[in-house]
């Protein structure tokens, strides 16, 4: 996973989750499906996408889609 | 149709005691914690911790080989044998054994034969009955109704589930469906059992009422699990369905509903109750119930961070951590809601 093009892919495909390109950016609570099990779906499919560990700790932090991309490009 | 009935708690006479001689619980192998859970599932170990809040629970299947290292029917034999001999009650006193279970081994023979057997009984009546979180409580109630009505003198009350019956540690869990995937982080494996008697025994503990009501009517199964034959084992069909959001909003209500109501059932005030067994739906969610049911006052006694949801096991579970704490003269309130069809149900204890 190289860019938000990627990352943006991986949430549609791994999530099943319909993701329009201005909801990267949406606060999460206005994502109609997202919850604290899609949370768990993102992270599972980042960790295996970069084969790194994520802290799932501080990505509670992130408030959008797109923040949670940058703190796992990050890692 | 509406029903016009008021509710029954019982079908024992109004007022009628029976009373728990002792307990007995059976957990399968050494404690998996979250880092062996993570690694198995593959999936991240600090959610589990922060989401789920459990820290333990035991499965009868080996993680590591996928053998299944024990049975329902054994477990539950290992707890019941156990309550039989902390009862101080001769085998050839009990006059019946009822068994709560959602898991059992085999839909024929019902696992409670297996069981009675193990123990070496035999003669007597059985009684299985297929339920969910609100199984044991369900079980006491036949139990106590058994004891303080039925003509029966004592009996065993047992309750267990084996859930790793679908923790399938070969599947990639990256296309699970959220309501499937929530299940492998919430389940474990257990028994517990108590020995039930019409007159006080052992540990004196008075059984004063049992709560236990469908109220599901017109509304949709917060919690499924399928089965399947030889005509339908192909479909594709998920095996553990858990509506996960449905039960966070609903079950904390439930709690409430089912503790004022045994409270006015029982004309206790809430600073009668020196002991509180809460829901044990995980260690998250237990924590946010507890403290909704706003019993300041009483002790907690939970156990699911520790073993896992096993079902039809907590209550027992709860009461064992109970037996430890209570005093002549105390009064314990347990609260349990079975989300598949959304049945309420609870208990009252006083040791005398």
């Amino acid at each position: 996973m190289h860019t938000i093009d990627d990352f943006v892919r991986l949430v549609r495909d791994e999530l099943g989750m319909p993701l329009e390109e201005y909801q990267v950016s949406a606060d999460l609570d206005q994502l109609p499906a997202w919850d604290s099990l899609y949370l768990l779906k993102l992270v599972t499919a980042l960790e295996q996408a970069t084969g790194r560990s994520l802290p799932v700790g501080r990505l509670l932090e992130a408030r959008s889609l797109g923040e949670i991309y940058q703190l796992a490009a990050r890692t | 149709m509406q029903s016009e009935h008021s509710p029954q708690h019982d079908s024992a006479p109004p007022g009628a005691v029976s009373y728990l001689a002792s307990v007995g619980t059976a957990l399968p192998g050494d404690p998996v914690d979250n880092a062996a859970l993570a690694r198995t599932l593959g999936v991240n170990e600090e959610w589990i911790d922060v989401f789920i809040g459990t820290r333990t629970r035991h499965f009868a299947r080996d993680l590591e080989t996928g053998e299944v290292r024990w049975s329902l029917a054994d477990l539950c034999a290992r707890a019941a044998e156990q309550a039989l001999t902390a009862s101080g009650l001769a085998p050839h006193e009990i006059d019946f054994v009822v068994m709560g279970t959602a898991t059992p081994d085999h839909l024929m023979p019902a696992t409670v034969n297996h069981v009675v057997d193990q123990l070496g009984l035999d003669q007597i009546p059985t009684y299985q009955l297929q339920s969910g979180c609100a199984g044991a409580v369900q079980a006491l109630q036949l139990g106590h109704t058994l004891v303080t009505g039925g003509g029966h003198k004592a009996g065993l009350v047992i309750g267990g589930d084996v859930c790793s019956k679908h923790l399938d540690l070969d599947r990639d869990l990256s296309s699970a469906a959220p309501s499937d995937l929530v299940n492998y982080v919430l389940f474990g494996d257990g028994a517990g059992a108590a020995v039930v008697t019409s007159t006080p025994r052992g540990e004196r503990l008075a059984l004063r009422t049992v709560l236990n009501r469908f109220t599901g009517l017109g509304r949709e199964p917060g919690q499924v699990i399928d089965w399947f034959g030889l005509a339908d084992r192909h479909e594709d069909r998920q095996a553990v369905r858990e509506d996960y959001k449905a039960i966070e909003e609903s079950v904390p209500t439930m709690a409430v509903e089912i503790l004022w109501e045994l409270l006015e059932e029982l004309d206790w005030t809430p600073e009668d109750v020196d002991f509180l067994l809460p829901p044990q739906l995980s260690g998250r969610m237990t924590r946010r119930i507890t403290d909704g049911l706003g019993l300041p006052d009483a002790v907690e006694v939970s156990c699911v961070a520790d073993t896992g949801n096993n079902g039809n096991a907590l209550p027992f579970l709860q009461l064992e951590a109970l037996l430890g704490k209570i005093g002549q003269g105390q009064r314990a309130l347990a609260v349990a809601v079975e989300s598949s069809k959304w049945i309420k149900s609870g208990f009252a204890l006083e040791k005398i």
